[in-house]
């Protein structure tokens, strides 16, 4: 059931096929993703999640061999097209990593780079968006006394919610997550994911998971990856309850992965 | 696991332990000892000067009247002269007579009137005739075979000199001294400001016969006091008096028709009565001894007008009372000065009080021996004392270590470094600060050049550069690092000086062009890199389009600086430099330095920066990126920050080789201990002076202790620096974590 197209659509994937050097890692993926709602991709290890995920925010154009293939719109516009500014992509589409990577400064800096490297120098605003993007990522109560200390002292937990914070300071309106929890403990996976569900309210989240649960916890849609292939796509409870297709119930069913 | 392989494994790792502890804790060790090795050698700098008492010897005053006495250089002989003519030698040690010589008067009956001693056991006695002849004790120590080869001091007296009577009759007193060529000069003093001068010169005629010429000339001046002491230099050529109103005055007599009274100076507003005078040794600085006790030194020193005037350079110490007799040491510019209780011996430079002794012994007259190394001196009661002097380097304080110091000759205090020069009464200038101070600057230049670069260099090959490339730029420099250092400073001072020197208006003119021309390319590059086959190139690949541009420009430049020397600055911006800007040019200068030393400190820190930066986690370089944030902007907030501890340390590293560098700048500066910021001339740093001067540094003398003092100067810098830089570089560490 990969021709489900949800409505409202903000990034639609048309035949994306990606490679690394001669190595196709993506053999051409259609999938549209749907305007704040939260979509998951699962799928075995190494099939792909990831690449396509960094396909979304151009970040794998860092990686010197790779090439890329077919059309990412966002907002009915090619992101890989010549025109396309990068960094204002990058702006529009914020990312969450599976490792969480504060920078070495202050929680105030963190949370406002995204501004400061936009060239915003207004102290107001800066106060503002840090108190907003702190409580919008739930974390604002634990760490408002000590705004000002550095990034590295928080919990992973907290580094975390930290980096989703300071990904929603530059209010994109796609943010990418690749596994953000499976560096966490039970407890702080559960905030996050309380958080997530919190976040789709303003944004579209695209997360990677490799969790079943927790795609089933906090996800409306989830497409299942397979070797580079979109196997299956659909809403979430569809997906999990009535798989249409083979692997993605033998997937599911734990049979393999 | 089982038990026996466990202990296995924990016994190596005990092992292990023990082993680098031990490694460290010898490393460590070693470190010190070195230190205090070098700093045992140059502490001996320090030590308090002593003075010995020796011998005492009671003369029998009641039958005879001392007028002047000597002895020679170990203590063991001595004479005295008695007021009837005679010279008694005598044994030191016990006071036993050994030898008895009778006066010899230039004519019979004369008995001594007056008597100076001065110099090498010289002495004028004034006979009661008003001839006056002039003697030397000499001392010659000889090792007897028939007695066990003991050694013995034989003594003798020559005569030197016969002075016939003035023509103004018997003087009050005389000074008389005979110059190497052999002329004979003689000033009397008499009653009511009445000096004459008598020159006796003995010359050969074109039939080599001898031929004496004899001139007696009167010396007038103008005085509101009365002459109280006289001074003649050793060559008879000077001549210096105080009067008790504190003047001073100075005649050059050269001249022997027409003697110049060169000035009279009032030396004390308070018209203090001076009361002792003597030359330092050199015969340059004089040594004024007045009546409230004051000891000072005076030279001749360049006014407003370009004049020299007798000026009070030094003031030494202060007697409780008038002082009554000064003698300079035979061996350096110390001054030996006799007050109503006391001798006190000063180093005239550094103005450093070396010692006070003979106190409440009723001292009333006192000589030095040819070395200066032992005093003897005569008390009230007719006791003769002696000291052995232990004062190992004089020439040494910290004043003169770190200070300005007004040498003698000079027009004004000055930091020196001079340590040798071909005359002998001459004074080592052992300034460290132009060392110093040159180490800084060479310092200063070489990082000013190597540390944009090298840390550039490594911003450029861990951020920007494609892998491939890394892979080769980075064995590259430090490739370099392993140039021997004889090597770039041969270069450097052979090749590169005389290069930069003939194309001086090419150098600074590509130091405009090069920056403005890759400005010019990276413009052009921006909008280039659109184009298809060159969007290939761009990432990593830059260097291959600013490596013919840099020569490009260098090679327009070194085209356009003569034709641009003719334009602005008269044909020759040496000379331009010289008579518009006051900066000398010299050929081995800070812009060599700053080149060649970069090949010694950019590998070093090139290497340490770029191991830092590509350190920097990837996922933070990631994380900025996604937040929009472009390369550059990644670099300097993201990367340059986390790896500033690594960047700091290779720049610090780079510092502590720049300072240690000795083989560059050795052959690259020009070695002179100048304190000039002008990057136009060069320096010396303390460690090419410690390679150029200890190998004729003299063991144990004062300049090899400063040598090591140097050393030790230079180890603690280095140390003090490395210090601050881990310091720096915990900090920044607790600053940007640490992964
Ligand atoms: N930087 C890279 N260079 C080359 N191959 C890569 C790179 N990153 C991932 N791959 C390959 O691409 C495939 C997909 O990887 P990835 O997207 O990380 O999978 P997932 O996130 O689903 O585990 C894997 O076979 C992996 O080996
Ligand atoms: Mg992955």
């Amino acid at each position: 059931m990969t021709d489900y197209k949800p409505a409202n659509p903000v990034l639609e994937v048309q035949d994306l096929r990606f490679y690394y050097g001669d190595s196709r890692a993506i053999h051409g993926v259609d999938i549209t993703f749907p305007e704040k709602q939260v979509t998951a991709l699962i799928g075995p290890s190494g099939c792909g999640k990831s690449t396509l995920l960094r396909c979304f925010n151009r970040m794998n154009d860092l990686i010197d061999i790779s090439r890329v293939e077919g059309k990412v719109l966002l907002d009915g516009q090619n992101i890989y097209d010549k025109s396309t500014d990068i960094i204002e992509l990058r702006r529009q589409v914020g990312m969450v990593f599976q490792k969480s990577n504060p920078f070495p400064k202050s929680i105030y800096e963190n949370v406002i780079y995204g501004l400061r490297i936009a060239g915003e120098k207004d102290k107001a605003l800066f106060d503002e968006r840090v108190e907003t993007s702190l409580r919008g990522a739930a974390l604002w109560d634990e760490v408002k006394d000590r705004l000002h200390d550095s990034a590295l002292g928080l919990s992973g937990g907290q580094m975390q919610r930290l980096c989703i914070a300071r990904a929603i300071a530059v209010n994109p309106k796609v943010i990418l997550m690749d596994e953000p929890c499976s560096a966490l403990d039970p407890k702080s996976t559960a905030r996050v994911e309380e958080l997530i569900g919190e976040l789709r309210k303003n944004f579209t989240i695209i997360i990677v998971t490799h969790n079943m649960q927790q795609a089933a916890r906090v996800s409306d849609n989830t497409a299942f990856l397979f070797e580079g292939n979109l196997i299956e796509y659909g809403p979430t409870d569809q997906l999990f309850v009535k798989p249409q297709n083979k692997q993605t119930e033998d997937y599911i069913t734990g049979r393999f992965g | 696991m089982n038990a026996a392989f466990l202990k296995k494994v924990k016994r190596n790792d005990q092992l292990a332990r023990w082993v680098i502890t031990v490694g460290g804790m010898a490393i460590i060790f070693s470190v010190i000892f070195i230190l205090v090795l070098i700093a045992k050698v140059s502490l001996p700098l320090f030590l308090a000067p002593k003075a010995q008492l020796q011998q005492v010897v009671q003369l029998d005053r009641a039958n005879e009247q001392i007028v002047t006495f000597g002895h020679d250089e170990y203590m063991e002989t001595a004479y005295r002269l008695l007021d009837d003519g005679t010279t008694v030698f005598f044994n030191l040690e016990d006071g036993s007579e050994i030898d008895r010589f009778e006066p010899d008067p230039p004519a019979e009956g004369l008995t001594p009137l007056t008597v100076e001693s001065f110099g090498r056991l010289r002495q004028a006695i004034g006979w009661s005739d008003g001839q006056l002849t002039v003697s030397q004790v000499r001392f010659k120590p000889f090792f007897d075979i028939n007695n066990n080869n003991q050694r013995r001091i034989d003594h003798e007296i020559i005569p030197l000199a016969l002075f016939p009577t003035p023509a103004d009759g018997i003087p009050l007193i005389s000074q008389a001294r005979i110059d190497e060529e052999g002329r004979q000069t003689r000033v009397n003093r008499y009653p009511g400001n009445h000096l004459t001068l008598q020159v006796r010169e003995v010359s050969e005629n074109f039939l080599g016969d001898e031929e004496i010429t004899e001139t007696e000339t009167t010396l007038s001046f103008n005085s509101s006091g009365t002459l109280t002491t006289l001074i003649l230099s050793a060559a008879g050529q000077h001549l210096y008096a105080g009067t008790d109103r504190g003047e001073l005055l100075r005649w050059y007599l050269s001249d022997t028709e027409e003697p110049k009274l060169i000035e009279t100076v009032q030396a004390f507003a308070d018209q203090r009565s001076i009361t002792a005078l003597n030359l330092v040794l050199g015969d340059v600085s004089l040594a004024v001894g007045d009546e409230t006790g004051q000891v000072s030194t005076w030279f001749p020193v360049r006014d407003e007008m370009g004049d020299k005037k007798l000026k009070r350079i030094h003031t030494l110490s202060q007697h409780n009372g008038a002082v009554q007799k000064i003698l300079p040491s035979p061996q350096d510019k110390s001054v030996i000065s006799l007050g109503p209780n006391k001798l006190i011996l000063d180093l005239m430079t550094s103005e450093r009080f070396l010692l006070a002794f003979g106190e409440e012994e009723g001292l009333i007259d006192f000589r030095l021996s040819t070395r200066g190394d032992s005093i003897l001196a005569l008390t009230k009661e007719g006791r003769l004392l002696s000291w052995k002097l232990d004062i190992p380097h004089p020439e040494i304080s910290l004043g003169t270590l770190f200070g300005k110091v007004w040498y003698e000759g000079y027009d004004e205090p000055v930091y020196a470094w001079q340590s040798s020069s071909a005359s002998d009464d001459y004074e080592p200038k052992l300034s460290l600060a132009p060392l110093i101070f040159g180490t800084l600057k060479g310092t200063f230049y070489a990082m000013l050049f190597a540390v944009p670069l090298a840390i550039f260099g490594a911003i450029y090959t861990s951020q920007f550069a494609r892998p491939r490339l890394r892979e080769w730029i980075k064995p590259a420099v430090e490739v370099m690092a392993a140039i021997p250092t004889v090597i770039i400073g041969f270069l450097a001072a052979l090749w590169l000086a005389p290069l930069i020197e003939r194309s001086l208006g090419g150098v600074f003119l590509s130091l405009i062009l090069l920056p403005a021309a890759l400005m010019l390319s990276i413009l052009a590059w921006q909008g280039a890199r659109k184009i298809e086959p060159l969007k290939r190139l761009e990432r990593g690949f830059e260097f291959l389009a600013i490596a013919p541009i840099i020569i490009l420009t260098i090679a327009i430049a070194a085209a356009c600086g003569p034709g641009l020397e003719n334009l602005f600055f008269a044909g020759d911006l040496k000379q331009w430099l010289f008579t518009e800007m006051g900066t000398r040019y010299d050929p081995r200068n800070c812009i060599i330095i700053a080149f060649a030393m970069g090949f010694a400190v950019i590998p070093i820190t090139f290497t340490i920066a770029e191991d830092s930066l590509s350190n920097v986690p990837n996922s933070l370089k990631a994380a900025s990126l996604a937040l929009g944030a472009s390369r550059w902007q990644t670099v300097w907030r993201v990367i340059l920050p986390s790896a500033s501890p690594g960047i700091f340390a290779g720049t610090m590293i780079g510092f502590g080789r720049a300072v240690g560098e000795t083989m560059i700048v050795l052959m690259a500066t020009g070695n002179t201990a100048i304190m000039d910021l002008s990057i136009f001339n060069g320096m010396r740093p303390l460690s090419a002076n410690i390679a150029v001067e200890i190998p004729e540094a003299p063991v144990d003398g004062s300049l090899y202790r400063t040598l090591f003092l140097s050393a030790v100067i230079l180890f603690v810098m280095t140390f003090v620096v490395n210090t601050i830089a881990e310091i720096v570089r915990q900090r920044l560490r607790a600053k940007y974590g640490k992964f």
